[in-house]
């Protein structure tokens, strides 16, 4: 397994808005989809994970309910709210501009 | 009600976060299991995984708490808001009773606020000086009078005394300020070495006075004020060591005051150092002595040593002063500066706390009615499941909205009473300048905001909320046994104003016939067409009698020559209440033993002309002539008829020999006429005697005379002349461009100023007692015209049974004016007792008049008894059948 890459500041949230986009989760669930999506690169421990989950659920950019997950198991699960929903439109486009500002001045170098 | 099921307490906000990560770490696990692992292996690896589990279980239990925080406070306010909406909505469909309790009660809290400010700088608050609790002034004590201390007595005391840290004294000296161009009269005081050092003042620029300063013969120095250094002398440091001019003699300026100063230091303009030497006779007694005890337990002790050292002294002027009765005292300077401010201030405070309270009751009582009109509504809410406190908080918030409306209008009425009490109030209230909003103020301010709010909305709240629902559905809003208890509650209230507003009327009468009376006193002649104005001639200019005397010479035969002037005097009092002196005399015919005290009446020096231009009556004897003028051994006085009656009952005091001023080695000084009376002593005291002397016109000693070279000028124009004044100052500009013309006041006016204080007193007690009355009678009229509404069906039936409508009338109105008599009689009683804290500021009438209060009776139960007819004549006018079929 290579090492995986540490996280920068800030990114967590805008991870966490974007897991849940799609559908409603639970915390493990969101927690294997960045695992899977980022092919095991992106290094996200669980427990930045939880304090970032009710960081927004406080913000108000999350909502969470008790439901069943598939193994009928009681799981808390999270869905966007319409705040969550432009914070993570606003994020985006924030990290994909500083992305190709960053990209560009490597590429000069 | 959505939201309710969403609130969490602690306690479920930290299982919800252990649920949650337990969960996840089940899930994980399980994962971890079908991927191969042991089952502990498993547990282990996931925990690792985890990362810090207490940090974060307590982060996520903090960011729930926090949400729930916010939710609820969200939710708190939303109602707040909702329940203040419908209030100020409820409000404006009645807009009267809203204006009429925020006008009143604002009003109420405005004025209580203000006045109290006032009492609070004047009476209540420390003096502004270091540790003032140890500072105290030291006057003559010869009861029931206090005077002034001597240079002599001052002297003396600063010599012996061993009681005060410090002691210091002070004169009132107006003098000229010349810079050249022109002459003002400015104010300023001549004060001892040790002035500033006994207060704790410190100049801001330059240095204090010291002993050396103090020394007769040393350099003149003076310490200014702040404003006079910034308006005449540039504001800049280098004013320090300038001179001022100063009635011709130049002054070094040593000193600057701070901006902030005393109330001692209130609106002087300079402080000369005093270089008094012994005098050559005790008298006169014209500074004030001011000292600083270490300790102001120990004020008995200094008493004490005060009192020894005059013993001591008593011999050394014995030549000129015999009253060994009189002793020294100390009293707090704090005291001594309110003066008689004490009791107005007092009064006023009380009047507007009554009136504050009445409009509380008033709304109250409104409030009540309003609620009782509503309560079927309020029922209707109740039954449907909104919760007792619900409703309750409904029936406060329209109070709160009232109450803040009533605050506000209050502050800003105390905002602009107690600015204009500092800026227009200034001459009348000792330490205007320290008037300010805050500090108890602010507190009272808050006080009497919250009471008027828990008064005019807790009681009716209470009500509203109290009682049984389905009573109230049953009732339809008539008569119920709910309505008895209302009544018994708003008959109460309105017994209470009654109550309260017959003292303030009961006061406010006294006051109107004190200043009826003081307006119909007698000044004496005839007060019209007579102008009067102050000339100091300056020492260091008039040096010689020759110049003093032909100024005066000049100035009068000028002015007698203007046109539309009939005569001209000179005179060194004004009526009524400037007194030039108060003279102790003994009287050959019945002379003080050794050691009493001498008789003191007012004496007044005057220029032959006076007696014409105020018109005295002669009644005995006859009026200074030249014969009296050319032979100055023979000295010859004039007495008023108050003086000769009170010296020489049923016999003629012409003839009668006195020595003034307690001189005993002086020639006999003759009474050779009796005239009519003129007021110079405050029209509001009686009559003690006058003395009138011949006012020296030629003859040595004059430039050195104070008193011969400061006069006022009197004169009488043939009719209104309101140019005279400007006349009189041009005649004396040519004659002396350095001689300011000041204190220019019309006798008329001088009158009218000594009625101000007492017209102010009554006008504010008056306007207090008849908004008072207003909102008795308002009030009621409120309880008769709800009662009679009430009733409406009970009285048609006994008109339609064949009552005589006069019946009715005289039921209702019975019942209103039970009431109404209950409360009068109380606040008569009340009366009775409180009337008599005001008799010293009373004139001409006693304070249980029984004329003031027969009166004030009549008109309140001739009020109340209008209040209560015209509902009852209206409910008796009505055709019954009408009401009767209505339902």
């Amino acid at each position: 397994m290579p090492s995986a890459l540490p996280l920068l500041q800030g990114t967590v949230d805008l991870l966490v808005l974007g897991a849940i986009r799609p559908k409603a989760m639970h915390g493990y669930g969101i927690a294997t989809a960045i695992d899977e999506r980022s092919g095991g690169q992106l290094q996200l421990d669980d427990a930045a994970l939880y304090q970032a989950l009710h960081r927004l659920e406080r913000q108000g950019c999350v909502e969470a309910q008790w439901g069943a997950s598939e193994n009928n198991r009681r799981a808390r699960y999270y869905t966007l709210t319409p705040k969550g929903r432009r914070r993570l439109a606003e994020q985006t486009a924030y990290w994909r501009s500083y992305s190709r500002a960053l990209d560009a001045i490597l590429r000069g170098a | 009600m959505r939201f309710r099921f969403l609130h969490r307490n602690t306690r479920e906000i930290a299982k919800d976060v252990d649920d949650e990560i337990r969960a996840h770490l089940e899930l994980r696990i399980e994962a971890l299991v079908t991927s191969g692992l042991s089952r502990d292996e498993a547990r282990r690896e996931a925990i690792r995984r985890f990362g810090d589990l207490d940090g974060t279980r307590r982060y996520c239990r903090e960011q729930g708490e926090g949400k729930e925080r916010n939710m609820r406070r969200r939710l708190a306010l939303g109602d707040l808001a909702q329940d203040m909406r419908i209030a100020v909505r409820g409000l404006l469909r009645a807009p009267a009773l809203a204006a009429t309790i925020v006008a009143t009660v604002g009003l109420g809290i405005g004025a209580t606020a203000a006045i109290f400010a006032i009492l609070d700088a004047a009476l209540l608050r420390p003096l502004p000086y270091a540790q003032p609790e140890q500072l105290v002034r030291i006057f003559t004590d010869a009861p029931p009078y206090r005077f002034r201390f001597s240079v002599a007595d001052y002297l003396a005391l600063d010599a012996q005394q061993t009681a005060f840290t410090r002691v210091a004294a002070y004169a009132d000296r107006p003098m000229t300020y010349t810079d050249g161009a022109s002459a003002e009269r400015l104010r300023g005081r001549q004060v001892s070495w040790t002035y500033f050092d006994t207060l704790g003042l410190v100049p801001a620029l330059g240095r204090t006075f010291t002993a050396a300063d103090g020394r007769p013969g040393a350099p003149q120095v003076a310490i200014v004020s702040q404003p006079f250094w910034r308006q005449r002398l540039g504001g800049a440091a280098d004013a320090i060591g300038k001179t001022v001019r100063l009635d011709s003699v130049d002054y070094a300026v040593v000193g600057v005051l701070p901006a902030a100063t005393g109330p001692l230091e209130a609106g002087q303009d300079f402080f000369v150092a005093a270089q008094w030497r012994t005098p050559p006779r005790k008298g006169p007694f014209f500074i004030t002595a001011i000292g600083r005890l270490p300790d102001p337990s120990k004020g008995a002790a200094a008493a004490a040593e005060l009192r020894a050292i005059n013993k001591r002294i008593f011999p050394i002027w014995q030549s000129s002063y015999q009253d060994d009765r009189a002793t020294w005292g100390l009293m707090d300077l704090k005291v001594y500066l309110a003066g008689q401010f004490r009791n107005i201030a007092r009064l006023g405070l009380i009047a507007v706390a009554l009136v504050w309270l009445i409009a509380c009751v008033n709304a109250s009582n409104l409030l009540v009615a309003r609620v009782t009109s509503r309560r079927r509504e309020l029922a209707v809410r109740a039954a449907l499941g909104a919760s007792r406190g619900r409703v309750v908080r409904y029936l406060l918030a329209e109070s709160a909205v009232l109450a803040v409306a009533a605050a506000a209008l209050g502050v800003a009425l105390a905002w602009i009473g107690i600015n204009l009490a500092r800026t227009a109030g200034a001459p009348y209230i000792p330490r205007a300048q320290e008037i300010v909003m805050g500090g108890r103020t602010l507190i009272v301010l808050a006080g009497v905001t919250l009471f008027s709010a828990l008064m005019f909305g807790l009681i009716p709240a209470v009500h509203g909320a109290g009682g049984s629902v389905s009573d109230d559905l049953r009732s339809q809003g008539r008569s119920s046994t709910g309505s008895r208890a209302v009544r018994r509650l708003r008959g109460a209230l309105v017994g209470c104003q009654f109550a309260v507003a017959t003292p303030l009327l009961v006061v406010a009468g006294l006051l109107i016939v004190s200043l009826a009376r003081l307006g119909h006193v007698e000044v004496g002649f005839d007060t019209h067409n007579v102008l009067t104005g102050a000339v100091l001639l300056p020492a260091a200019q008039y040096n010689d009698d020759a110049k003093v005397v032909t100024l005066w010479e000049r100035l009068k035969s000028q002015v007698a020559a203007l046109p539309g002037v009939t005569d001209v005097a000179y005179v060194d009092s004004r009526p009524p209440d400037d007194a030039g002196n108060q003279n102790n005399f003994d009287l050959e015919a019945s002379p003080t033993a050794s050691g009493g005290s001498q008789p003191v009446t007012t004496w007044v020096d005057v220029s032959p002309e006076y007696y014409r231009l105020v018109a005295h009556r002669l009644i005995d004897g006859r009026l200074p002539d030249a014969r009296d003028g050319a032979t100055t051994s023979a000295s010859v006085v004039v007495v008023d008829e108050p003086w000769a009656r009170r010296f020489f009952p049923g016999q003629s005091a012409v003839g009668k020999r006195l020595k003034g001023g307690g001189c005993s080695t002086c020639d006999w000084t003759t009474v050779i006429g009796v005239v009519s009376p003129v007021k110079y002593d405050g029209l509001g005291n009686p009559e003690q005697g006058t003395v009138y002397t011949p006012m020296t016109e030629t003859g040595k000693g004059m430039a050195d005379s104070f008193s011969a070279r400061q006069r006022y000028i009197a004169v009488r124009t043939a009719a209104s002349s309101p140019a005279m004044a400007a006349e009189i100052r041009r005649v004396l500009h040519d004659l002396d461009p350095d001689l300011p013309f000041t204190r220019v006041s019309t006798i008329d006016d001088l009158v009218g100023e000594s009625l101000q204080q007492p017209r102010g007193l009554s006008m504010l007690v008056g306007a207090l007692a008849i908004v008072a009355l207003v909102l008795s009678v308002v009030g009621i009229y409120g309880v008769m015209a709800h009662y009679v509404q009430q009733q409406a069906k009970d009285i048609s039936i006994r008109l339609a049974l064949g009552g005589s409508p006069r019946s009715v009338v005289a039921r209702l109105v019975r019942r209103g004016m039970t009431l109404v008599a209950c409360g009068v009689a109380a606040g008569i009683a009340a009366a009775a007792v409180f009337t008599r804290l005001l008799a010293t500021l009373l004139f001409g009438v006693r304070p249980g008049d029984p004329l003031t209060f027969s009166a004030v009776t009549v008109l309140m139960l001739g009020a109340a008894l209008v209040a209560c007819g015209l509902p009852a004549l209206r409910a008796a006018a009505v055709e019954p059948a009408a009401v009767l079929r209505s339902d």
